[in-house]
């Protein structure tokens, strides 16, 4: 490295190509770094080397541990120097070189001298340095000159401590916390740099003590605040008061809300637009009280600066979802930012357009993104796609327009993800609206001619194979869904024979073409195409029932794929065939404890393992083990674990209730936490006053329960057959103690005999309802029929909120929500919520339920219950109304 | 908390690259994200001209600085805004080594200065200077005039 290195004149424009690291290498300038070990240093040669070793490191380099060591030695020589530049540059590479514990000590003298010297730059200096590296031992012998440095009268030093104490915050915070005094100090400072670290500071020291964070915005928004930094971080911590008080003062005006309106006219934008934002995110804010933000928000719309425009329209999209008519007035601010040069923002600015515009303004605004389309990243698309969506579901009128521009997007040049968006889009518009299905099937239809991407093309078909048959001529799919088998990979030509089956099955005039058709592919390379063909052919040429059959290629596969995979892997071949009916229909098990005791430790399950994916399978092992229990039948359902003991007792017992047809098991999984006693004969004495339906019929004892080693005991009660009998159920634990030698862990002989009583327990409408979820609810809804349904309304009295009235609902009936309709969006006055399920006697159970809030809170419900038996609708129906 | 500073040269090479709390297998994927956006989107920008995206949750604000392009990513607090001030105070004080807009020579060879200038603005992450009269007398070790 003989190169020349930083000239003397600055004009080098005439070499632009020449670079001062060209050719640049890491061995050698490790060895040109011997020079720091020169006797006489040279100040500048070292600066240069220093600021090679900084290059490298920027670049990505990396040091071994023997090389950083050296260097880091090496460095060590150079506090010698008296030169600023160098010692500069020598506070830099340490920190860079971050040397490990056993190399600090090293340095730790010589930082320790900065520190405490008169110079305040190296006091500064030291001190972020020695915070970098440091360790707890080595803080507590420097936390004294910290806390100096903290009320420093120089600004620099004061906010290298501050800046410390942020980052040792999160190492070592019980040292950091004593500092509070000198910190709250350092808020009145008159330097406004110092005043924003040590806000941010103090605020991070006391942000779980509630009132600490309450009294420190109350004492600072009614004083100065020099920066608009610190401003920034104020109106953040009031935010944050004005949430966690905000249920504490129902009535009256919102706490701190003046001073946030106050803050929309301050000088600073970052301080007027942190400001607007926290106004808009402020919990169930009024149109009074959003309105002078987002007046200020609109002015940022036309601001010369791009981040503020950014901002603003960023605030303003969320705004869009909750408050849609309170951004209205900025449309005409936001349709000029389509053409802005920043797609970011022309982005946010289309999909706050499409959730605000109305149904006139459709129409120019699709010639508008027309021409935007094509000059965005995918991922922008993507999201402007989702918007479409949504506006042709609010406006479904204007499907043509919108299904028109989908389907012309589709034919353009893109990525998976986003055809994959316009397509899901295609397909749930075809859903919701009924005179979009034609021509998005068409659409459809014309993009798996060329599609590239075997995903989208299967799943296309799968839904051509639904929606096709029913449409007035599905004869002119055909054409496109036989060119797959020709022109197509292995895993498309399979899609297609199925989806042409399906036609066959629906469409009787069809048929005999199909057969044609689906005889052809019995001559096709692949065998998964031709054993669907066969399979297709037998089916559809069976005398068999149509339902079957009909069922055989629409019926939805009810288990989780999970499931199947797992009972698939456990299936050993054998005479028997593999049955499906043996694989579990429950979707999940909760692991944890239905929340009778919170707080609690769970005591485990004792002999089956106690994973999730097993636990079903376990039970189902443990309980045929048991000849009382061996004549029960299939297990329907087992509940997850109820605490029947609080936390922290001598003795912690849950319950899983076992459902079968015509008998309930409740296992009491036990544990011992005494060390000195050995419980023996341990049963559960349950008396079934409560619950008229039930009579005990056998009940096993545990033999013994030592300290600390979970085990069970069982009680199993006869029920009627198929009747989801419901109870209470009071339960004593009934054992023999004996007490133990702790140190030779020996049990006495004789033992006493005690009770312990036990929380209550309750059998419940939803232990006889397994949570099985269906893949498309809409079609199992309509291939359910209404034959069976059972519609009712119901007042469900004031609630908090619909969330509330919505889970309370979902947890009486046990069911599976489907299709993510068990959120409710925060603010919403009405919401649709659908459940599927198996009732006991393995009937299909499919809920929708409708909600409505009005003003004081009072919950109105209809609902509707589909099931292949009215019988058990009724009971859906009775479950409601009872619970 | 400021994730990164990035530095690159109009072809996409790292000038600089300085990153806080990204896990270090992370690194190279933000590198030619942002390089990749920079690419995107930079042609015809004026200097210093902000351009802004954001990516999940994290913000990123970038600009063009004669021949270099600077990108500043960040997150929570440092979000577009308190961005938008980080990369004033870094273009204003790497303006201020180079005593004009920097050439990639320049920038280079003024590295060792504009390290230290870095150094004084972002310290782990964290904003620690905004004022580049004042930065200029830090990196030499001066205490600050109004001191």
């Amino acid at each position: 490295m003989a190169q020349p290195f930083l000239k003397k004149d600055d004009d080098h424009d005439d070499e632009v190509d020449y670079s001062p690291f060209l050719g640049i290498e890491k061995g050698a300038v490790l060895q040109e770094a011997r020079v720091f070990n020169d006797p006489q240093l040279d100040p500048r040669r070292c600066s240069q080397v220093i600021t090679k070793l900084l290059y490298l490191l920027n670049q990505g380099e990396t040091f071994t541990k023997v090389e950083a060591t050296e260097v880091f030695f090496a460095v060590t020589k150079l506090f010698q120097s008296r030169d600023l530049g160098l010692r500069r540059m020598v506070y830099v590479i340490i920190k860079e070189l971050s040397p490990s514990a056993d190399e600090v000590i090293i340095v730790t003298s010589s930082l320790m001298k900065d520190m405490t010297s008169k110079t305040d730059m190296y006091r500064a200096n030291a001190i972020r340095v020695l915070c970098q590296i440091t360790d707890g031992t080595l803080l507590t012998q420097i936390e004294r000159y910290l806390k100096q440095a903290i009320v420093d009268k120089n600004p620099v030093v004061a906010s290298a401590a501050l800046v410390s104490g942020i980052h040792l915050l999160q190492t070592n915070p019980e040292i950091v916390k004593r500092w509070s005094n000198e910190v709250q100090e350092a808020v009145q400072s008159r330097a406004a740099l110092v005043q924003f670290h040590a806000l941010a500071l103090l605020h991070q020291i006391r942000q779980n003590d509630r009132l600490a964070v309450n009294k420190l915005v109350s004492s600072l928004t009614r004083g100065s605040v020099r920066s608009p930094l610190a401003q920034c971080l104020l109106i953040r911590y009031t935010s944050q008061v004005i949430r966690e008080s905000a249920s504490n003062t129902q009535t009256g005006d919102r706490p701190f809300y003046d001073f946030l309106e106050g803050c929309l006219r301050h000088k600073a934008e970052m301080v007027i637009f942190e400001a607007a934002r926290a106004i808009t995110e402020l919990n169930g804010v009024t149109s009074r009280e959003l309105t002078p933000a987002i007046t200020v928000l609109q002015l940022f719309l036309s601001s010369t600066k791009p981040v503020l425009r950014f901002a603003a329209v960023r605030t303003l999209n969320k705004v869009a979802m909750t408050h849609p008519i309170a951004v209205t007035n900025c449309n005409i601010d936001m349709e000029s930012l389509i053409s802005d040069q920043n797609r970011s923002i022309a982005t946010l600015a289309i999909t706050t357009l499409l959730k605000t515009g109305n149904e006139s303004s459709v129409d120019r605004l699709m010639k508008q993104i027309t021409t935007f389309m094509s000059d965005i990243a995918d991922e922008f698309k993507i999201v402007v796609i989702e918007a479409i969506r949504s506006l042709c579901l609010k406006f479904p009128l204007k499907h043509r327009s919108l299904m028109n521009f989908l389907s012309n997007i589709l034919r353009e040049e893109g990525g998976f993800e986003y055809k994959k968006a316009i397509v899901d889009s295609i397909v749930i518009l075809i859903r919701d609206i009924p005179e979009a299905k034609e021509s998005g099937l068409l659409h459809l239809c014309e993009f798996i001619e060329d599609c590239e991407f075997t995903y989208l093309s299967t799943q296309i078909l799968h839904f051509l194979g639904i929606e096709g048959p029913k449409t007035s001529d599905p004869s002119k799919y055909i054409r496109y869904i036989y060119n797959r088998v020709h022109l197509e990979n292995a895993t498309v030509r399979a899609g297609a024979v199925s989806t042409l089956a399906k036609f066959g099955a629906m469409v009787d005039s069809l048929k005999p073409r199909i057969f044609i058709l689906l005889r052809r592919c019995l001559f096709d390379t692949d065998d998964e195409v031709r054993d669907r063909a066969t399979l297709y052919l037998n089916t559809l040429g069976a005398d068999g029932a149509v339902e079957d059959m009909k069922e055989f290629l629409f019926g939805s596969l009810d288990i989780p794929l999970v499931n199947l995979e797992r009972s698939l892997k456990n299936y050993e071949p054998s005479e028997e065939s593999f049955d499906i009916n043996s694989v579990p229909k429950e979707v999940k098990i909760q692991p944890l404890a239905e929340k009778k005791a919170p707080g609690k430790k769970p005591t485990g399950l004792g002999g089956p393992p106690p994973g999730p994916p097993s636990t079903i399978d376990a039970y189902e092992k443990l309980l045929s083990s048991i000849p009382e229990f061996a004549n029960f039948g299939k297990l329907f359902k087992s509940s997850a674990p109820v605490e029947l003991t609080e936390a922290e007792t001598e003795y912690a017992v849950n319950v899983v209730k076992h459902i079968f047809d015509g008998h309930v098991v409740f296992q009491y999984n036990c544990t011992n936490t005494i060390p000195e006693q050995l419980l023996e004969n341990v049963t559960v004495i349950v008396d079934a006053s409560e619950a008229e339906e039930f009579a005990e019929v056998a009940s096993k004892p545990l033999r013994s329960l030592p300290y600390d080693s979970p085990g069970q005991t069982f009680v199993a009660f006869e029920k009627p057959e198929g009747v989801p009998a419901v109870g209470k159920f009071s339960n004593m634990l009934r054992f023999i103690v004996k007490e133990v030698d702790p140190s030779t862990g020996e049990a006495e002989d004789d033992g006493v005999e005690d009770e312990y009583q036990l929380e209550e327990l309750e059998v419940v409408a939803a232990d006889y309802m397994l949570k099985v979820g269906v893949s498309n609810f809409r079609n199992a809804w309509e291939s359910m029929g209404p034959d069976c349904e059972r519609v009712d309304e119901y007042d469900l009295g004031p609630r908090e909120n619909l969330a509330e009235a919505v889970n309370a609902v979902i947890n009486l009936l046990g069911m599976q929500p489907c299709e993510g309709t068990e959120v409710v969006p925060s603010n919403s006055r009405s919401h649709t919520c659908l459940l599927s399920g198996v009732y006991i006697g393995n009937v299909k159970v499919l809920v929708r339920l409708q909600f409505g809030i009005d003003g004081p809170k009072d919950v109105a419900m209809k609902l509707a219950v589909r099931s292949e038996d009215e019988a058990v609708s009724d009971a859906i129906h009775e479950i409601v109304a009872s619970g | 908390m400021i994730l990164a500073v990035l530095f690159a040269n109009s072809e996409g090479n790292i000038l600089v690259e300085r990153f806080n709390g990204v896990p270090a297998e992370e690194r190279l994927h933000w590198r030619s994200f942002l390089v990749k956006l920079g690419a995107d989107n930079l042609k015809g920008v004026k200097n210093e001209e902000l351009l802004v995206a954001s990516h999940r949750s994290v913000y990123i604000v970038y600009t063009v600085l004669g021949d270099v392009s600077v990108y500043v990513v960040g997150k929570d607090e440092y979000d577009e805004l308190a961005l938008a001030e980080v990369i004033f105070v870094i273009t204003s004080a790497v303006k201020d080594v180079c005593g004009k807009l920097p050439t990639e020579r320049l920038f280079l060879d003024k590295y060792g200065r504009i390290c230290l200038t870095l150094d004084e603005i972002i310290w782990k992450g964290y904003l620690e200077n905004t004022d580049k009269d004042r930065i200029r007398r830090l990196v030499r070790l001066k205490p600050p005039t109004e001191f």
